[in-house]
């Protein structure tokens, strides 16, 4: 067991010993580590909660195909034992070596893609991933690269043309020179669990699940992240001191994503950003519902086991896994159990996960030839929480009927929930646009949704109506 | 060389420092030793009287240094800007939640925030006014009533064939600047103080340390290399933590620095003020405006800060674009228990704009007339009228060019067809298009704060180190100072350098606002550099004449006036070989003996207004331009989006098109956003409850408008301005208002503009789909 961490940044191992660092903890962000440093001010704090991405820090490690994965994140939501045993990159290092300005940097010099310049190191930080991954982006991967970033100045456009520039030039660039070096090294990173104790706190970080479960018995009241997105926000925004945290970040066995029976076995520990190439064609309803899912930064962290954990009222997730029929797949000392997700939840941010219980993984069976789509009402397309968020599946029989029907909603109850009354109401019935409007009056008896800032009730019941109508449109284009 | 030669798109002069992260904000200065964290403890009532503060618990807590309230104030408790109703800390009373009560100092943020919890407050609520409304019928005005009128507006608007009535309301908003508030105060000896502050206004800044204190302004040192964006949240609101910081200094005596967290900014900071317009206006047959009333009701808050300046510049933008015979405007501010707003880009001009655009539009309806038609009908111009409610005259008026060139650049005719093709044949989805006017006026409309100093040296290399009063907030100032400064020397923009704001080396400046920082600040640096050139010309003219000059001597000897910067050098432009490059120049008037350090100073001429009457001339000159939108909205969800913006400006002989053009951009898409997805909103106790970007919407690379097409007027120079130049800055923001309209547009056509929609800024989702929703119920109750 390690009680320190250890990760690469400036080409060099940096090895964090807690028990010797009074200002520094164990839920310590990585804005702040970086803050504290006097050579790593380029890193932004603009909001502390993942909604500006001025904080936007790259974080490389090993790829399956054996070179180095470039990724985005917001370091206000990253704790710094995340980072053990991978490569931390700041905007302090984009210059080359010998002292010239990066691609990506010098694009936006040209186009003119800083004004007041404070946002700026995260959008380099973005663009950089952008440059590493692709030559070509369409403009729908640029806008998605850049949805995490907000600048207040220069309306954007710019900056999309900067990336594209910038990445015609690419992907080659000191970082190519130097991949090959940079795998050896944190090929040679210390290994194994970790476990921090500083005055008041317990931040274990265990790689193997018989630690984790058996960490869970011990500590049931412990603070359980995965990709921590959530939880961080408890120290940065609420300035709690979390006692016991339980990172799930470091388990192996939590990141694979399996076929099962012509359906997907998913990890609860997948980045929701490395889901896209097992939901393509497959789950388009999941792949849309994912590709509006807050932003890439939060997309490289989060995971599907946190969203269905965490159990918010809106979970973006949530309506269209309880559509495609998932169900969750939980582990403790005790042995393993597996749960329909309709019905996982039981109240406002309560499930039926026991306290000594991690969410090993979730099991989404295949479609079936089901219509399903997902919909998501919010006031900003990206990187906003839903005022309502819904997933529809239709089957209908020969004569236009409809046999089977999942009406799933988010943010119309105090938790993910189906509309029974106006499903029993369609089944049977044929699938006519006057049927669809007559159960969209059931809505209402369905749900008592709140106004709150995200939206009035009366809103939201008018949304929830508007969008079985919507569905009715889609399943007949 | 010519002063044009330095004009062009010329990168912004911290670009490199940007990318790379190397530029220095506030919080980035390294930390100086024995520094404190500042933290503001703050009011969790909208209104209650204050019965007593016990901060002896908080004292106690090892590691805290200074944990202070009112009675601590060694100097005047009083922050308020330009009318003097705002205490720096809260004493008897609190009028807001977010008011500073206590402040304290700590060795760090998590000790401070310890210690918060350790005060010991009692407070008894109070009733609280939250609401425009509320302050309306309890009649609790911030200040008396401005009025402006030309002609009868009653009697007209009895005679007019149509009259159109209604009200709107506008939202607050949030500046949003990337870089919170942030102010670091160094001690110096004795009475003596520095501070780093992210603000607008330095010298305003140096002012309210100084009283807060009870020291005078020599003991205070206010600087400012960049700010992290401003957009006039910094205007006066930056003096609050400046003021704070600059008390825990003194009462600690160590160096202190307090930056604001996010959620604590928005709670503590005004905003945009929110506005109630009540207008009546009526037009004849073909639209044309014959006479409006326009009432406007700002919501000021708890206390003045620029709220009367704020409601002026709304009351002399009514008009926007238009002649209006008879007009009237009666403006109020009001007070409420919420922070005191405050400037913000367009400065009252865009809430009282969104009102005439409104009529415009609903007359457009009314009339069954294209409304880019209507408004055409009403510009100013020699044909209708060029002299404005206030008495100015539109002169240089660019609205019919901009108009002319903007309808044929952006295809509007033909869009407007296709467009109604596309809602025929749509049920759920509709488009909307929308062409609108800027007209602003540029000045300070407070007359004497139209000025500006300038301090610049040269130096014995050759290189030239240029002070102002202006603030660089990203908007390119430096930038284009550093071009004004290179073209008057003629030498290359590299032989400059803008140093960082300071007012110990030019005092007593205006605040970076009002569009203005080139105009004025590009002037004053111009007068230095004319005293400076005229000095090096003698002295070089002499040097040339008196024989030791291995030069061409033939041809007589060399006036002052004969002498000529460009190119890099200085030659006598009408004996060739009397010529001399531009460093060793200035190596040879150190040896002369030549002062190389000159002030500049600047007073904009011929304006000047009677406050009282409502008439004159407010304003140097009007920046002039136009856009057009055109939007989609998804008739079930309320979603939207601008498929296309074109706009056209008139920045003059633009200094800089690239800078021009990114502050048209970012304008526009910050209008949009207010216009749109920026919904600032209270629960019933004064609580903001969009207190972060979690549920405050500013636009994301998604939400601009998918074909963006900016375009300068070209050939039209500015005779009122530094080099033929144009402000900028703020007018691009009102573009925005064609986006507004376009959804609104969109909308309308749900109904087959037969129905006016219920429509409010910003427009939501939420009051796009429930005014879809009306008009689908109004359509078929009105078929059945």
């Amino acid at each position: 067991m390690r009680n320190t961490i250890t990760f690469l940044m400036d080409d060099s191992p940096v090895e964090v010993d807690f028990s010797r660092e009074k200002s520094i903890r164990p839920t310590t962000t990585v804005l702040n580590y970086l803050r504290s440093l006097p050579s790593h001010r380029g890193v932004k704090e603009g909001c502390a909660e993942g909604d500006c991405g001025a904080c936007t820090v790259v974080i490389a490690e090993p790829s399956e195909t054996g070179g180095l994965r470039y990724r985005a994140v917001d370091s206000c939501l990253l704790f710094l034992p995340m980072i053990d045993g991978k490569q931390l990159i700041t905007v302090e290092n984009l210059r080359s070596p010998d002292g010239s300005l990066h691609p990506v940097q010098e694009a936006l010099i040209g186009s003119h893609g800083s004004q007041c310049g404070f946002c700026t190191p995260g959008f380099v930080m973005s663009m950089f991933t952008l440059f590493k991954g692709s030559s070509d982006p369409s403009t729908s991967e640029i806008e998605d690269c850049l949805t995490g970033n907000l600048c207040r100045c220069t309306g954007y456009r710019p900056i999309v043309d900067a990336a594209r520039a910038a990445c015609a030039r690419g992907p080659l660039d000191h970082f190519s020179v130097m991949e090959k070096a940079v795998l050896a090294e944190l090929a040679a990173s210390p290994r194994g669990s970790i476990e921090i104790r500083t005055p008041g706190q317990l931040y274990f970080r265990p790689d193997s699940l018989d630690e984790a479960c058996n960490a869970l018995r011990k500590f049931l009241d412990a603070c359980v992240i995965a990709g921590g997105t959530d939880a961080a926000l408890r120290v940065t925004k609420r300035h709690e001191r979390l006692k016991t945290v339980i990172d799930l970040g470091a388990i192996k066995d939590l990141k694979r994503v399996g076929t099962d029976g012509g359906g997907l076995l998913v990890g609860a520990g997948v980045p929701l950003a490395d889901l896209g190439p097992f939901l393509e064609g497959k789950y388009p309803a999941l792949a849309s519902a994912l590709s509006l899912f807050a932003s890439r930064q939060i997309r490289n962290l989060a995971t599907l086991g946190g969203n269905v954990g965490t159990a918010s009222s809106i979970g973006d997730a949530s309506p269209v896994l309880i559509a495609y029929g998932a169900s969750v797949i939980l582990r403790s000392v005790r042995g393993s159990r597996e749960v329909p997700l309709d019905g996982f939840f039981t109240g406002y941010r309560k499930t039926l996960r026991e306290p000594d219980e991690i969410i090993l993984a979730l099991r989404i069976p295949p479609p079936d030839g089901a219509f399903i789509r997902s919909y998501k009402v919010s006031k900003r397309r990206d990187l906003d929480i839903a005022t309502l968020s819904a997933c529809f599946r239709l089957s209908t029989g020969d004569g236009g009927g409809v046999e089977s029907l999942t009406l799933a909603y988010g943010g119309m109850a105090e938790r993910t929930k189906r509309a029974d009354l106006t499903e029993r109401f369609l089944i049977g019935k044929q699938w006519s646009r006057e049927r669809v409007e007559e159960a969209a009056g059931l809505l209402g008896r369905d749900f008592s949704p709140i106004t709150d800032v995200r939206g009035s009730a009366e809103f939201r019941l008018l949304a929830a109506k508007n969008l079985l109508l919507k569905f009715w449109l889609d399943s007949n284009v | 060389m010519t002063a044009r030669e330095h004009t062009g798109s010329l990168t912004h002069e911290s670009a490199e420092l940007h990318v790379t992260g190397e530029a220095v904000y506030i919080d980035d200065i390294a930390p100086p030793s024995g520094l404190l964290a500042g933290r503001v403890h703050y009011s969790p009532h909208a209104h209650a009287r204050v019965l007593k503060i016990d901060m002896d618990e908080a004292r106690a807590l090892p590691g805290v240094h200074a944990v202070i309230c009112h009675r601590d104030i060694p100097g005047e408790n009083q922050m308020g800007p330009v009318i003097r109703d705002e205490v720096c800390l809260a004493a008897g009373e609190v009028l807001c939640v977010g008011q500073a009560v206590v402040l304290i100092a700590a060795e760090d943020d998590d000790t401070a925030w310890r210690a918060e919890r350790l005060l010991r407050i009692e407070y008894e609520p109070l009733e609280s006014i939250l609401d425009i409304e509320s302050a309306i019928r309890k009649n609790v005005l911030l200040g008396p009533e401005r009025t402006m009128r030309r002609g009868d507006p009653d009697a007209a608007l009895r005679t007019a064939p149509h009259v159109v009535r209604g009200e709107l309301h506008t939202g607050a908003q949030e500046h949003w600047y990337l870089e919170s508030q942030v102010c670091l105060c160094i001690p110096g000896e004795g009475s003596a103080i520095t501070a780093f502050s992210s603000t607008q206004h330095p010298s305003e800044t140096q002012a309210i340390i100084a009283e807060v204190l009870g020291v005078r302004k020599n003991d205070v040192v206010v600087e400012v290399r960049r700010l992290g964006g401003g957009f006039g949240g910094k205007e006066t609101q930056a003096n609050h933590v400046a003021a704070w910081a600059a008390l825990l200094c003194r009462a600690s005596g160590r160096p202190v620095k307090i930056r604001l967290s996010r959620d604590d900014d928005m709670i503590i900071t005004g905003k945009r003020h929110r506005y109630l317009v009540r207008y009546e206006a009526g037009f004849d047959d073909a639209g044309v405006l014959l006479a409006v009333k326009f009432e406007l009701n700002g919501d000021g808050g708890m206390a003045s800060d620029l709220s009367f300046a704020i409601l002026e510049r709304a009351m002399l933008h009514a008009d926007n674009a238009y002649f209006v015979p008879h007009m009237s405007v009666a403006a109020r501010v009001w007070k409420t228990n919420l922070p005191s707003n405050t400037a913000m880009r367009g400065f009252g001009a865009p809430q009282a704009m969104a009102a005439m655009e409104t009529i415009l539009d609903r007359i457009a309806r009314e009339c069954g007339t294209d409304a880019a038609e209507i408004r055409k009908r009403n510009f100013y111009g020699p044909e209708r009228g060029d002299v404005t409610h206030y008495g100015q005259t539109v002169e240089n008026n660019r609205l019919h060019v901009l108009y002319d060139r903007l309808m044929e650049s952006s295809g509007y005719s033909a869009r407007r067809k296709a467009v109604d093709a596309f809602n025929a044949q749509n049920e759920f989805v509709k488009r909307g298009l929308a062409l609108t006017p800027v007209k602003f006026g540029i000045s300070f409309t407070t007359t004497f704060l139209n000025k500006a100093g300038a301090l610049v040296h040269v130096y014995r290399d050759g290189s030239i180190l240029v002070n102002h009063g202006g603030i660089e907030m990203g908007q390119g100032l430096h930038t284009k100072i550093r071009q004004i400064a290179a073209g008057e020397f003629g030498v290359p923009p590299g032989a400059v350098r803008v140093n960082a704001t300071d007012t110990s080396k030019v005092p007593n400046t205006s605040a970076t606002a009002a569009s203005s920082g080139t105009d004025l600040n590009g002037m004053a640096v111009r007068d230095a550099i004319t005293t400076l050139k005229a000095r090096i010309a003698s002295s070089l003219a002499g040097y040339f004449n008196d024989g030791a000059f291995p030069g061409a001597p033939s041809g007589g000897a060399t006036l002052p006036e004969d002498i000529e910067f460009g190119g890099g050098v200085i030659a006598d432009r009408n004996r060739p070989g009397r010529t001399m490059p531009f460093a060793a120049a200035m190596d040879l008037m150190v040896l002369r003996q030549v002062s190389l350090s000159a002030t500049g100073f600047y007073a904009v001429p011929n304006i000047g207004w009677d406050r009282e009457k409502g008439w004159g001339r407010p304003f140097n000159y009007y920046a002039f331009g136009m856009g057009v939108t055109e939007a989609e909205i998804d008739v079930l969800t309320g979603s939207h989006s601008i498929v296309r913006t074109d706009v056209l400006y008139d920045a003059g002989d633009s200094l800089n098109p690239a800078i021009d053009i990114g502050q048209i951009e970012g304008g526009y898409v910050q209008g949009l956003g207010w216009g749109t997805t920026e919904e600032i909103l209270w629960d019933g106790r004064g609580n903001l409850m969009t207190h972060s970007p979690d549920t405050y919407k500013i636009p994301a690379v998604r939400d601009i408008p998918a074909e963006f097409r900016v375009e300068l007027l070209e050939g039209y120079p500015n005779p009122n301005a530094v080099h033929g130049s144009k402000a900028v800055a703020e007018p691009p923001f009102m573009l925005a208002l064609s986006a507004w309209l376009a959804i609104k547009d969109a909308v309308s056509a749900v109904g087959g503009h037969a129905f006016e929609p219920d429509f409010q800024i910003p427009a939501t989702n939420e009051i796009i789909a429930l005014s879809a929703a009306r008009l689908r119920r109004s359509t078929s109750e009105a078929h059945t």
